[in-house]
């Protein structure tokens, strides 16, 4: 090879991050032209509609649309117009998207936002522009101490806090930590040690993946069983769940060490992608589809029939965001920003499919978490609840 | 030793498994590059083609399997042919326009197909026969790996004799080398440079329906494999099968065997290894083995 084509090397390397970079900052605010105040109350919707978040997008939007189809397209009584703006990816575009609902639509609430690193990015915006941000999914750790900041799912690291007790106690021998390489990974199995070790338990090792880079698992599966540990707690969602739940199966370990997760590694349509190589994983999270109780049922009936799915997490938050704000409006008996957001502070108990919840002083929510196996049931797999694993929040 | 050798066993056979795939993959885009001078960005959109294909046309069944091969290179084929036509009227305007232009198309193309397929990584089934896990001295091994090593193993001895040892082979080296004298020996090089162009995007979709199992389809998965491809012609050294086969098997054991052994080090590995190169042979591992 001639330098010339070092050169061109180099130049390739150059030209592919420049044309990645100026396609990342391109994304998200194809907009309609603001209105006036004075019509139906305006609520923003944030969340992705491309890129790799997109289905758990997908999930939210279908969730929020069966609330307000239930309502009749009224929330507080209000007939309401939702905006969507597309996340994306990126904190860059996701804060694109935000900024574009704040200033040019002029939303009076907005909920959504699937990324921890868009939710870090917007923060600052919804505090001092004083719009109540319902978020239906993000909640990272170090989110606290916000005004006009709420989130109807649960902080990062309550899914680990939720299990490491119960793994303590009901394994024997050392468990294995390993988790993808970023902050949402950190947050979980630091949640998992947190209740993990008063409980007596103790820790094999504590891996992390490199995220997303990492398709293959096999040195790390490789490492896994040369430690001997009876049992790993692990946390991978999206693509990532998908390829670690197979090849964890393929590699023989199914079966042998028994899998604990965030719930996520087995949320929805990563569930049938991972087959049957899933069964017999266990997950904590603060909702199931075959909970057992009236607004689930319900809530499950008109979701089955507007999407053909049976409901996540992810489309349980967002109904619950439109319940909130519902709520919220209905009590504060205006539709402007601020008297909503005082009135979302003093909602009390919200009746939801998860079972009955309520804000906290962090404005995230206490509630009851579950323990779930992925089973096969008619030919079909689903996260079925064990037991209860206690109220957190 | 012997027991060092038994406990990474397995990543050392799955780092053979994975070097083949990136062999597939890299070879294409290093002998477009190599000998076209064309910087084809939209080469992880053929491999989702072919990773696409193999999901969609996958039963569990042979006939299914090999359905998904046939349909994934020929619309490897039309890609590239596609491709080198878009890019020829580019040919005096330098890589950036190229890059551009290319790196456009893979993304529409990414679009098109999460309409067509959706947003998830999708799985991919092997067929049937070939599912379960072996053992391997003990160790539990996908059967699948195992085969992939063997067809990819003779796909890649067979692209070295077409392009080394053929008289096709010699055709398309003497093109790059002097096109001019080739053209007056009556021979149409244009056609040549299409061939050789469409040929690498087969194997890149190829490669796609076989290593679907592997790695599945999804959003993403493109640029992946592009940057892993583009280390690995770094590593091995620009348009040549024997450098492509060299750098994607070194880069293999690089992600498994090197990962096993410090997965601590697991984000650096890959690049390390590329600087390592760079540094002692920045023509490439190929000069190894080349006489010049």
């Amino acid at each position: 090879m001639t330098p010339r084509r070092i050169t061109r090397l180099t130049l390739a390397f150059g030209a592919l991050g420049a044309t990645l970079g100026v396609a990342a900052c391109g994304g998200g605010t194809l907009g309609s032209t603001s209105e006036e105040a004075s019509g139906p109350v305006k609520i923003g919707l944030l969340v992705p509609q491309s890129g790799v978040y997109k289905s758990l997008g997908d999930d939210m939007k279908a969730g929020f649309e069966v609330y307000l189809k239930e309502k009749g397209n009224k929330l507080g009584g209000k007939e309401v117009q939702v905006v969507t703006a597309d996340e994306g990816e990126t904190a860059d575009t996701g804060k694109a998207a935000a900024d574009k609902l704040v200033k040019q639509d002029k939303a009076t609430v907005v909920t959504g936002v699937v990324s921890s690193a868009t939710m870090n990015g917007v923060v600052d915006l919804f505090e001092t522009s004083q719009i109540p941000l319902v978020g239906s999914n993000a909640s990272p750790t170090t989110l606290t101490g916000k005004k006009f900041v709420w989130r109807t799912s649960y902080v990062n690291d309550e899914p680990g806090k939720a299990l490491g007790a119960y793994v303590a106690k009901h394994e024997t021998g050392p468990v294995y930590l390993l988790a993808a390489d970023y902050q949402a990974g950190k947050d979980e199995t630091g949640g998992f040690k947190e209740s993990f070790a008063p409980a007596g338990g103790k820790v094999a090792d504590e891996v992390y993946t490199p995220f997303p880079a990492t398709k293959n698992f096999q040195p790390f599966l490789a490492n896994l069983q040369k430690s001997g540990a009876k049992s790993v707690f692990t946390f991978y969602a999206g693509g990532a769940a998908v390829d670690f739940v197979k090849q964890y199966d393929q590699f023989g370990l199914a079966g042998k060490v028994q899998h604990y997760s965030a719930g996520f590694l087995t949320e929805g349509g990563v569930l049938t992608a991972q087959g049957t190589s899933a069964v017999g994983t266990r997950t904590a999270m603060n909702y199931s589809a075959d909970l057992d109780n009236p607004v689930n049922q319900k809530f499950v009936a008109a979701y089955q029939s507007a999407t053909g799915k049976l409901p996540t997490t992810y489309a349980m938050a967002s109904y619950d965001a439109a319940r909130v704000i519902d709520m919220a409006i209905q009590k504060a008996g205006k539709t402007d920003s601020k008297s909503i957001n005082a009135a979302i502070g003093e909602l009390g108990e919200i009746e939801s499919p998860r079972g009955t919840w309520s804000f906290n002083d962090n404005g995230t929510p206490k509630q009851m978490w579950y323990l779930r196996e992925v089973k096969e049931q008619d030919g079909k797999l689903a996260n079925v609840v064990i037991e209860e694993l206690g109220e957190l929040g | 030793m012997l027991d060092w050798f038994d406990t990474n066993l397995v990543s050392m056979v799955d780092g053979v498994a994975y070097g083949l795939l990136l062999f597939t993959l890299a070879v294409g885009l290093s002998l477009v590059f190599g000998m076209m001078d064309v910087l084809n960005l939209a080469h992880g959109s053929l491999y989702l083609v072919g990773a696409f294909a193999a999901y969609a046309l996958s039963d569990g069944s042979w006939l299914g399997f090999a359905l998904a091969i046939g349909v994934g290179m020929v619309a490897g084929i039309f890609g590239g042919g596609l491709l080198a036509a878009m890019t020829a009227p580019l040919s005096g305007r330098g890589h950036l326009d190229q890059a551009a232009l290319t790196l456009g198309v893979s993304l529409i193309a990414a679009e098109v197909m999460v309409m067509i397929f959706g947003a998830e990584v999708v799985p991919t089934q092997p067929p049937d026969a070939l599912a379960g896990s072996a053992s391997i001295l003990g160790h539990r091994y996908p059967v699948y790996r195992l085969v992939f090593i063997a067809v990819a193993g003779l796909l890649a001895v067979g692209v070295y004799v077409a392009f080394e040892r053929s008289s096709l082979g010699a055709l398309v080296r003497a093109t790059v080398a002097d096109r001019d004298m080739v053209r007056a020996m009556g021979v149409d090089t244009r056609l040549v440079l299409f061939g050789v162009f469409a040929f690498g995007a087969a194997l890149a979709a190829l490669g796609g329906a076989l290593g679907a199992p592997i790695l599945a389809p999804g959003p993403g998965v493109d640029e992946n494999v592009l940057v892993l491809s583009l280390v690995v012609i770094v590593i091995g050294g620009l348009g040549s099968v024997k450098g492509a086969l060299l750098g994607a098997l070194v880069i293999g054991q690089v992600q498994t065997l090197g990962v096993a052994l410090l997965p601590t080090y697991a984000p650096f590995l890959l690049f390390g290894a590329m600087l390592v190169v760079l540094a002692w042979r920045p023509q490439g591992l190929a000069s190894l083995v080349t006489r010049s």
